[in-house]
């Protein structure tokens, strides 16, 4: 403890010892009040001891200037750097993410382009069959009905020859029988050319 | 009954030689128990970020996760009072929000109270003060007097307004300094009365009448007990954002006025 020189204990000589126990009893009090400090005996707070001042602020200068220095150049880019890493580390992870989604989607696009085409395909396939099928069925059904038709024609001047040769036998056969008939009624048979006038 | 004062006595655990300096005047130096609560408040700290960041990962345990929610209160705090400039000084304001919650803090687990103590919590309001002074010299030169000129008023009044503007400056860090000192005070000392009528009571110094008062100040005491883990919270925190507020002042003069 320090030897209290600037501040000399409160009470004065003369008001000590009545008896000795209350001496000593003054004695004790004075000195636990020059200990606890002279702004205490004076009823204000311990806070106002001014002589105390001085040694705290300077420490707590110091220790705050320290602080500030280990959190400005160690702790604060510390974390930072663990703050950037993990908003990296999210924004590549959904980045990834995203890219797999992609990739995901112009693979099924690829599965269904691929199926669309076979199946045009297949329908192409299937659709020149059916026209082949088809143009060979009306080929051979056109040439058979040419055939036909050859046939039909071929009769149908066969018939028209004949029914011509009939017509033209039917005349000489009216010729003739005119004739008869006015030869048997005129007497006389009748010239080609009044068979023909009359005609 | 105990004193509620004397829990604020400062004690002299090793006495180092004193001196009487110029201005200072007289000054008892020693190693008290106001040192001996910064040193451990101070290391409890830097034990505490050492332990949060040094092996941080991407995915954080519990122990990053609460230093984590810290930092990144206060880092949001700075970005969203300051802008964009907020990181870079967010360790100042992170330095005085951990340093005084820490003492606060420690309070509540300590017979002692640092920030209890008139010329801690005035040193912590002046260097707030003077760093936001001297940034703000040190950005706007002479253009730092803008702050106190009051563009909204009619121009007759402005520089009255100016000059209370002015005052009301001067008086921040005497604010900062008796809100945070009169908390932790009436606080301590509302613990340490109602604790008193508990140990009164439980001595029989107040009779049968002691069983009434027991079990309400113990009751007191607790709800108290807890307000103050609040309040030594909150003060750190307020004492964070009016900072930041102040730096806000002078960081963004040219376009906030």
């Amino acid at each position: 403890m320090a030897p209290p020189i600037a501040q000399p204990p409160g009470p004065p000589e003369p008001v000590l010892g009545e008896t000795p126990a209350e001496a000593a009893a003054q004695q004790t009090h004075a000195s636990t009040e020059v200990a606890h400090g002279e702004a205490h005996g004076s009823g204000g707070l311990p806070q106002f001891e001014f002589q105390h001042w001085f040694g705290q602020i300077v420490y707590l200068i110091f220790l705050f200037a320290v602080l500030y220095f280990l959190i400005a150049k160690v702790f604060a880019p510390r974390m930072r750097r663990v703050f950037d890493e993990r908003s990296s580390t999210i924004s590549g992870a959904v980045d990834a993410a995203r890219q797999v989604q992609a990739e995901a989607a112009g693979q099924a696009e690829a599965a269904k382009r691929e199926v669309d085409e076979a199946r045009a395909a297949s329908r192409a396939t299937a659709q020149s069959a059916k026209d082949r099928v088809t143009s060979e069925a009306a080929a051979r059904a056109a040439a058979e009905e040419a055939v036909v038709a050859a046939r039909i024609a071929e009769a149908e001047g066969a018939i028209a020859r004949t029914r011509d040769a009939a017509m033209a036998n039917v005349s000489t056969v009216a010729a003739d029988a005119a004739s008869a008939m006015v030869e048997r009624l005129t007497g006389k048979a009748p010239t080609a050319a009044e068979l023909k006038g009359v005609a | 009954m105990a004193d509620p004062l004397h829990q604020f006595q400062i004690q002299k655990y090793v006495d180092l030689p004193d001196a009487t300096l110029p201005v200072v005047g007289y000054v008892d130096f020693a190693i008290t128990n106001s040192h001996v609560a910064m040193t451990i408040a101070f290391f409890a700290v830097v034990l505490f970020l050492q332990a949060v960041t040094s092996g941080a990962k991407v995915v954080p345990g519990r122990f990053q996760a609460a230093g984590e929610t810290l930092f990144g209160m206060i880092d949001g705090m700075t970005e969203s009072i300051i802008g964009h400039d907020g990181k870079k000084y967010f360790p100042f304001v992170f330095a005085i929000f951990t340093f005084i919650l820490a003492m606060n803090m420690l309070g509540m687990f300590l017979s002692f109270t640092v920030t209890s103590q008139l010329a801690i919590t005035a040193t912590f309001g002046v260097i707030a003060f003077a760093v936001v002074v001297v940034i703000g010299f040190m950005k706007n030169g002479l253009g730092f007097f803008k702050l106190f000129w009051p563009t909204g008023a009619p121009l007759v009044m402005r520089p009255i307004v100016g000059l209370i503007e002015f005052f009301s400056f001067l008086l921040r860090p005497l604010t900062l300094t008796l809100r945070l000192f009169g908390n932790m005070l009436g606080g301590h000392v509302a613990l340490k009365v109602f604790a008193g009528f508990v140990a009164t009571a439980a001595i029989g110094a107040a009779g049968w009448l002691g069983l009434l008062i027991a079990p309400l100040a113990m009751g007191m005491t607790i709800g108290l007990t807890a307000l103050e883990f609040l309040v030594a919270f909150l003060q750190a925190f307020v004492f964070a954002v009016l900072t930041c507020i102040y730096l806000n002042d002078v960081v963004n003069l040219d376009h906030a006025h």
